[in-house]
C-alpha cells in the first residue's frame, strides 16, 4: 500500500495548494440592476434627420391671405357647416394657456379655444356650437386634408411649406421661439445647446428650427407639448425650445424652470383651412377682423397678459 | 477489504459474454485486482449453483425477491411522486397561475380606472380612487405570490423582475399626474399618458407573458399527473409473469400444484396491479376533467377577460385623446371581435359558452355574452354621441356606472360575470383534482406492503421446497 499512500499525500498537498492560492471571490450580488430605463411619453424619439427650414424659410410672403368676406351663401362651406349644426375644430388639449383641458371642469380653454369659439359664434350665433377634436401637432395638416375638421386653431405657424398643402387665415398672433431650461441651468439660449437633447413636438416648426440651430442640438420629438415638460421635469431632456407662448404655459406649471434667450424666430399663428375652401378662408378672415376689435384683447388679457406683458393684435395683410 | 464474494449474493451482475479471467494464485493481490475479478467470480459462483437443482431454486428465489422489492420501491416512489404532483397542482401551480392572472387583471383595471378618473371632472370620485388603490394593492400582493415561485424558470423570473421594477414607477407617474391635475395643469394628462404607455408597452406584456408561462407549467404538470407509469407497469407485470412461471416450473419439477407461499405472493401482486390500475385510472380521469372543465375553461375565460379589460381601457383612452384616438378605437373593435366575434356569438366567449354546457359556469358565461353584446351597443351609442359633438354625453356614457344603460355599467356587469365564471372554473379544477388526490390515498404504502408480502411469500414458498433437498 505504500505507493497508494504516497499518491494520497501528493494529492492532499496539491489540494491544499489550490485552496490556499484561490481567493474566496466577492459576495454574490443578489439582484444586480445595472441601469434603469426611464419611462418615456408614447412615441418619444430622437430625430436625427429633420430638415431645417421651418419658419425661417422666406421663399414667399406667409402673411398674405385672401380678403375677408363674412357672408354665408347657400352651397358654401359655411352653409354646409350650418346644416350640420356644429363647427368642427382641431385644437390642442395639452398646451396650457392656448388650448388645454381644464381638469376641474373638463372643458377646453385657452386663447386658441376662444378664437375658435368666435368663428362658431359668427356662423351659429352660439360660441358653444363647436365640436373640438384634440389633435397632435403632426395631425394638423392631415386632419384638414382628410376633412376631419373644418378649421385648425392650434398654435399653427404659417410657413411657405405648409401653404403648399393647406390655406391659412391672416395672422392672429405673432410668437417667437425661445428656450426653456431648468432654473439652475447655465444655458443662455439655443446657441448653448449644441449636442444636448432638446424637446419639441413632432412636425412642428420649432423642431425644424432646433435642427437648423448651430451648433446643432439633438432634437427629441414628442406628440404633445406637455410631453416636453414631462421630459424636462424627469431630466430626460436638457431644454424645451418652442414659441414663447407655449413656454410661458409650461413655466406657469412649474416654478423650477425659466425661459431664456431672445426670440430667434417669428412664428405667425394663423387658422388652418383646407386648401380648396377659399370661401372659408375669407369668412375666417372676416371673423378675425371683428375679433381684432375687442374679443382678441379680452382673451389676451385673460390668458397671456400676466405672463407675456401687454400686446395688441397684429395687423392683417391681404393679397 | 477482506470479504469474499458469496456465491449466491446479489453482487454485481456479470455482463453476459464476459470472458472468464484466468486463475491467479490467491495471496498478495491488491484490492484493485480483487475488484476487477469480482464479476468473474460472481459469474463462476452463479454458474456453479445453477448446475444443481437447489442452487437453481435459490437463484430463482433471489431473483424473485429482488424483483419484488425493486418493484415495491419503484412503484411506491412513483405513486408517491404522482400524489405529490397532484397536491402540488392544488397547493401551488393553480394558485400561481391564478395570481399571475390576478396581476394582469388588477393592473389592466388600474390603467382603465386611472383614465376614467382623469375623464371625470372636479374632485376625483372616491369610488374610482378606491378601485385604483385596491387594484394596485391586489397587483402587489399577487405579484409577490407569483414571484415566490419564479426562481426555477428564467423566463418567468425575468417577467417578475420587469413587473417588480416598473410597478412602483407606474404608481409614481400616476401620483405625479394626480398632483398636476389637482392644480389644473395639463401636464397631469401628459403624466397620465406616460404612465399608460408604460403600462401598455412594458408592464402588461410582462404580466401576460407571466400568466402564459404559469398556465403552461400548470398544463405540463397536469399531463405529468395523467401519464401511464410505464416502468412500474413493466416491473409489476414482469413480477407477476415471473411468479407464475416459477410456479409452473415447480409444478413440473415436484408435481405439486400449489405452493402456498408463491400463491400468496401472486395474489398480493395481483391485488397491487388491480388496485393501482383502478386508482390511477380514476385519478387520471379526474385530473383530465379538472384540466378540461377547470383549467382550460378558466384559461379561455381569463383570455376573454383580458380582452375585455383592454377594450375597456381603449374605450376610455379614446375619450381621453378627445378626437385623436383612432388607434384606440380600432383596437377596441379588434378586441371586441376577439371577445364575442363579429356576429356577437363567436370569439372567446362563444367558445367558452360552447364548452361550458353542463358545467356550473354555464349561467355566468351566458350572461357574460349578453352583457358583452349590451356593452358593444352602449359603446356604439357612445361613439355616436362623441361623433356628433356631444363629448360630455359620451364621457358620461363611458364612466357613469350608476346609470343602467351606460357602457361603464355594461362593462362592470360583464366583468363581474366573467370573474364568477373564472371562479367557477377554478372550483371545478379544485373539486376534480382533490378527488383525484383522494383516489391515491393509501396506494403508495399499500403498494409497498403488497410488494413486501410478495417477497416474503416467495421466500417462504421456496424455502419449503429447498428443505426437501436436505
Amino acid at each position: 500500500m505504500t505507493p497508494t499512500k504516497r499518491l494520497g499525500a501528493a494529492l492532499s498537498a496539491f489540494a491544499l495548494l489550490i485552496a490556499g492560492c484561490g481567493s474566496p471571490g466577492a459576495p454574490v450580488d443578489p439582484a444586480p440592476v445595472g441601469s434603469v430605463e426611464r419611462p418615456q411619453p408614447a412615441n418619444a424619439a430622437v430625430e436625427n434627420d429633420v430638415e431645417g427650414g421651418g419658419s425661417i424659410d422666406t421663399s414667399c410672403d406667409p402673411t398674405a391671405s385672401l380678403s375677408p368676406n363674412g357672408s354665408i351663401q347657400s352651397g358654401s362651406t359655411m352653409d354646409e357647416i350650418q346644416k350640420r349644426g356644429y363647427l368642427s375644430v382641431g385644437v390642442d388639449q395639452n398646451t396650457f394657456l392656448f388650448g388645454f383641458r381644464n381638469p376641474t371642469t373638463g372643458a377646453l380653454e385657452g386663447f386658441d379655444i376662444d378664437i375658435a369659439r368666435e368663428v362658431a359664434r359668427e356662423i351659429f350665433g352660439d360660441p358653444n356650437a363647436v365640436q373640438f377634436r384634440a389633435i397632435t401637432s403632426a395631425q394638423r395638416i392631415p386632419a384638414l386634408q382628410n376633412g376631419d375638421v373644418d378649421i385648425v386653431v392650434r398654435t399653427f405657424s404659417i410657413t411657405c411649406e405648409r401653404l403648399e398643402d393647406i390655406a391659412f387665415s391672416t395672422v392672429y398672433y405673432v410668437a417667437g421661439q425661445k428656450v426653456l431650461v431648468d432654473k439652475h441651468s447655465t444655458v443662455k439660449g439655443i446657441q448653448d445647446l449644441g449636442g444636448k437633447r432638446v424637446c419639441a413636438a413632432k412636425e412642428s416648426t420649432s423642431l425644424k428650427n432646433i435642427a437648423a440651430a448651430d451648433p446643432k442640438p439633438v432634437p427629441v420629438s414628442v406628440d404633445d407639448w406637455s410631453d416636453c415638460l414631462v421630459m424636462l421635469q424627469q431630466g430626460q431632456v436638457e431644454a424645451v425650445s418652442t414659441d414663447d407662448t407655449i413656454l410661458a404655459g409650461m413655466a406657469e406649471q412649474d416654478p423650477t424652470v425659466k425661459i431664456v434667450g431672445e426670440r430667434f424666430t417669428d412664428e405667425l399663428y394663423g387658422i388652418g383651412v383646407p386648401k380648396e375652401n377659399e370661401d372659408m378662408v375669407r369668412f375666417v378672415n372676416a371673423v378675425l377682423e371683428r375679433v381684432r376689435g375687442g374679443a382678441w384683447q379680452q382673451s389676451y388679457n385673460r390668458w397671456l397678459l400676466d405672463r407675456l406683458g401687454p400686446a395688441s393684435p397684429p395687423a392683417p395683410n391681404y393679397q | 477489504m477482506t470479504s469474499t464474494v458469496t456465491p449466491r449474493g446479489p453482487g454485481v451482475p456479470a455482463p453476459p459474454g464476459q470472458p472468464v479471467p484466468p486463475e491467479e494464485p490467491r495471496g498478495q493481490r491488491s484490492g484493485l485486482a480483487w475488484l476487477l475479478e469480482l464479476p468473474g467470480n460472481a459469474v463462476r459462483g452463479i454458474a456453479r449453483s445453477a448446475a444443481t437443482s437447489p442452487g437453481r431454486l435459490s437463484l430463482i428465489a433471489t431473483g424473485l425477491i429482488v424483483l419484488a422489492l425493486l418493484t415495491g420501491v419503484i412503484g411506491t416512489v412513483s405513486v408517491q411522486n404522482r400524489a405529490n404532483t397532484i397536491d402540488d397542482l392544488i397547493d401551488h401551480r393553480e394558485p400561481l397561475a391564478a395570481s399571475a392572472q390576478e396581476v394582469y387583471r388588477s393592473l389592466s383595471d388600474a390603467d382603465a380606472t386611472a383614465a376614467s378618473a382623469f375623464l371625470s371632472t372636479g374632485a376625483e370620485p372616491p369610488e374610482l380612487r378606491e378601485r385604483y388603490e385596491l387594484d394596485i394593492a391586489t397587483a402587489g400582493a399577487a405579484l409577490a405570490r407569483a414571484a415566490s415561485d419564479s426562481g426555477g424558470v428564467a423566463e418567468a423570473a425575468r417577467q417578475v423582475e420587469i413587473l417588480s421594477q416598473q410597478l412602483p414607477v407606474y404608481t409614481g407617474l400616476i401620483e405625479t399626474a394626480r398632483a398636476n391635475n389637482r392644480q389644473g395643469f395639463p401636464a397631469g394628462a401628459a403624466y397620465l399618458r406616460e404612465a399608460s404607455e408604460l403600462m401598455r408597452a412594458k408592464i402588461l406584456p410582462a404580466a401576460q407573458e407571466l400568466y402564459e408561462i404559469d398556465t403552461d407549467r400548470l398544463v405540463e404538470e397536469q399531463d405529468d399527473a395523467t401519464g401511464v407509469p410505464w416502468l412500474t407497469a413493466l416491473l409489476v407485470l414482469g413480477l407477476l409473469g415471473a411468479l407464475i412461471a416459477t410456479q409452473i416450473y415447480l409444478k413440473r419439477k415436484t408435481n405439486r400444484v400449489f405452493n402456498v407461499g408463491l400463491v400468496v405472493a401472486t395474489i398480493a401482486v395481483g391485488i397491487a396491479i388491480l388496485w393501482s390500475a383502478a386508482a390511477l385510472t380514476v385519478q387520471s380521469v379526474l385530473v383530465s376533467s379538472g384540466s378540461s372543465d377547470g383549467t382550460e375553461q378558466s384559461d379561455l375565460l381569463v383570455r376573454a377577460r383580458i380582452a375585455a379589460l383592454q377594450a375597456r381601457a381603449d374605450e376610455t383612452l379614446t375619450l381621453v385623446a378627445r378626437g385623436g384616438g383612432e388607434s384606440y378605437q380600432e383596437e377596441y373593435a379588434q378586441l371586441m371581435g376577439q371577445l364575442v366575434g363579429e356576429d356577437g356569438n363567436g370569439g372567446l366567449l362563444g367558445e367558452a359558452a360552447d364548452r361550458s354546457a353542463g358545467l356550473p359556469s354555464a349561467g355566468h358565461v351566458d350572461s357574460a355574452v349578453t352583457h358583452a353584446t349590451a356593452w358593444r351597443e352602449a359603446h356604439g351609442q357612445l361613439r355616436e354621441l362623441d361623433g356628433s359633438g356631444n363629448y360630455d354625453g359620451a364621457v358620461q356614457m363611458a364612466i357613469d356606472g350608476s346609470q343602467d344603460r351606460t357602457a361603464a355599467a355594461a362593462f362592470n356587469r360583464l366583468d363581474r360575470e366573467l370573474a364568477a365564471a373564472i371562479e367557477s372554473g377554478r372550483q371545478s379544477f379544485l373539486d376534480d383534482t382533490t378527488n383525484a388526490s383522494r383516489a391515491l390515498v393509501l396506494l403508495a404504502p399499500g403498494f409497498a406492503v403488497l410488494a413486501v408480502i410478495a417477497a416474503l411469500g416467495t421466500t417462504l414458498g421456496i424455502r419449503e421446497r429447498l428443505r426437501e433437498y436436505r
